[in-house]
This record gives structure tokens, C-alpha cells and sequence, in this order.
């Protein structure tokens, strides 16, 4: 993954997952797995694990901690009626800033 | 009554600081050598040695990356301070960069409305 993309994800990054989460909930590692399926190979679980710390604290989801075979328990994350109000106001800004920078490549105003 | 709320507040974060402190010597030696060197940071950053979550949510993470096995350089990825530095924003708790942010917010304020005067 270039430069460039790393830092143009940063700012989405957090719509993308709240998007992934309003699919079904899921626990930190598979959201890691499904952005590399998606084609973000070299996205850091670290910086999804603090994303998620951080939504968490907003209170955009619901963290249920469920048992696992492996190792200690897993968060799972849902989005609750906040989140999914969040990211309705993310597509809304994605829509604008896609659209604008449409207008920009096809030289227009 | 508040004096004994204090102490057992302190004894509360020393107790959360052990309890860190013997989940991270139980890492596989990779790992420990990581969280190791994200807590030396973060005692540089003004965060070292309390009860804040952060060490609780640091050794979690690293926990979970053990037990799936993912390499260290996928958990911090390519660039360790500015996964530390990114993880740290989420823990305003206790933090002297906090004043020095907020002092600085009122000083500008304060240069603004002297702006507004003199004009």
C-alpha cells in the first residue's frame, strides 16, 4: 500500500469500519481480515484496535466481551442507534467530497 | 471519607499497574520485547506507570495478537510512534499535554478578543 493511500485512509478509515460493523457485529481481527480481503493489504491491527477503542468510547457501538478457545476473551463490536447515525453523516460527507473531486478530474467547476 | 476514597484510588491503579505489569511479563518473549518498548514511551509521553486504561486496552491487544499469532509488525505496522501516538489521543486521562492544549486554546482566544479591542 502506497504512502498516499495510508494517509487517505486515515481520514476514512473509521467510516469504513462503522460500515463493516453495520453489516453484522464483528470482533477486532475480522474486521483486519475483511479491509485485507477488500484489498488493504498492509493495514496495521493495531491501528484498527485503536480505532475501535476510540468509537468505543464515543459510544458509537455496543462491545460484548464473548469467550473464545484461544487465548483471552473477544470484544465484539455492534453499532448501536449513534453509530449508525454517525455513519449516516459520514456517507453524506463521502458523497460531497466524491463528488467535488469528480468535478475537479473532469476539469469542471 | 475523601481521604480514604484517594487511597483507595491509588491503591486501585497500583493494582491495575501490577496486574499489567504480570500479563506483560506472561507475553511470548517477541511480544514482550514490543510492549516493552511502547511503555517506555509512554512513561516519556507523561503516561507511565498509572491506572489508566491504556495499559489494560495495550496488553489486551497484544494478548489477542499472541494467541492468533500475529507478527508484530502487523499488530504496530510500518511506523511504531505513529501507532503509539494515534492509540495514546484516546486516553486524555491524566495527561499534562491536556493543559498545555487547553492553555493554549484560551491564549488564542484571549489574542483574538484583544484584536477585537484594539481595532
Amino acid at each position: 500500500m502506497s504512502k498516499q493511500m495510508t494517509e487517505m485512509l486515515k481520514g476514512t478509515l473509521e467510516g469504513i469500519v462503522l460500515a463493516i460493523l453495520s453489516v453484522q457485529p464483528e470482533y477486532g481481527y475480522e474486521i483486519t481480515a475483511r479491509l485485507r480481503e477488500m484489498g488493504f493489504s498492509d493495514i496495521a491491527e493495531g491501528t484498527i484496535y485503536a480505532l475501535l477503542v476510540r468509537i468505543e468510547q464515543r459510544g458509537l457501538v455496543v462491545v460484548e466481551k464473548v469467550p473464545s478457545e484461544k487465548g483471552p476473551p473477544r470484544k465484539v463490536y455492534s453499532l448501536n442507534d449513534q453509530g449508525q447515525a454517525y455513519l449516516e453523516e459520514f456517507w453524506q460527507t463521502w458523497r460531497f467530497l466524491n463528488e467535488r473531486l469528480d468535478q475537479l478530474q473532469k476539469g469542471g467547476r | 471519607m475523601f481521604i480514604s476514597k484517594f487511597i483507595a484510588k491509588v491503591i486501585g491503579e497500583k493494582g491495575q499497574w501490577r496486574q499489567y505489569k504480570a500479563r506483560a511479563q506472561q507475553l511470548p518473549p517477541s511480544y514482550r520485547t514490543a510492549i516493552q518498548a511502547l511503555e517506555r514511551y509512554l512513561m516519556y509521553f507523561g503516561m507511565g506507570g498509572d491506572g489508566t486504561a491504556i495499559y489494560a486496552d495495550l496488553v489486551d491487544l497484544f494478548e489477542q495478537s499472541a494467541a492468533n499469532r500475529t507478527p508484530i509488525r502487523q499488530i504496530v505496522g510500518e511506523d511504531p510512534v505513529e501507532f503509539i501516538e494515534t492509540f495514546v489521543r484516546n486516553y486524555p486521562k491524566g495527561q499534562w499535554i491536556i493543559r498545555e492544549r487547553e492553555r493554549l486554546t484560551h491564549a488564542l482566544a484571549r489574542a483574538e478578543a484583544e484584536e477585537a479591542k484594539g481595532s
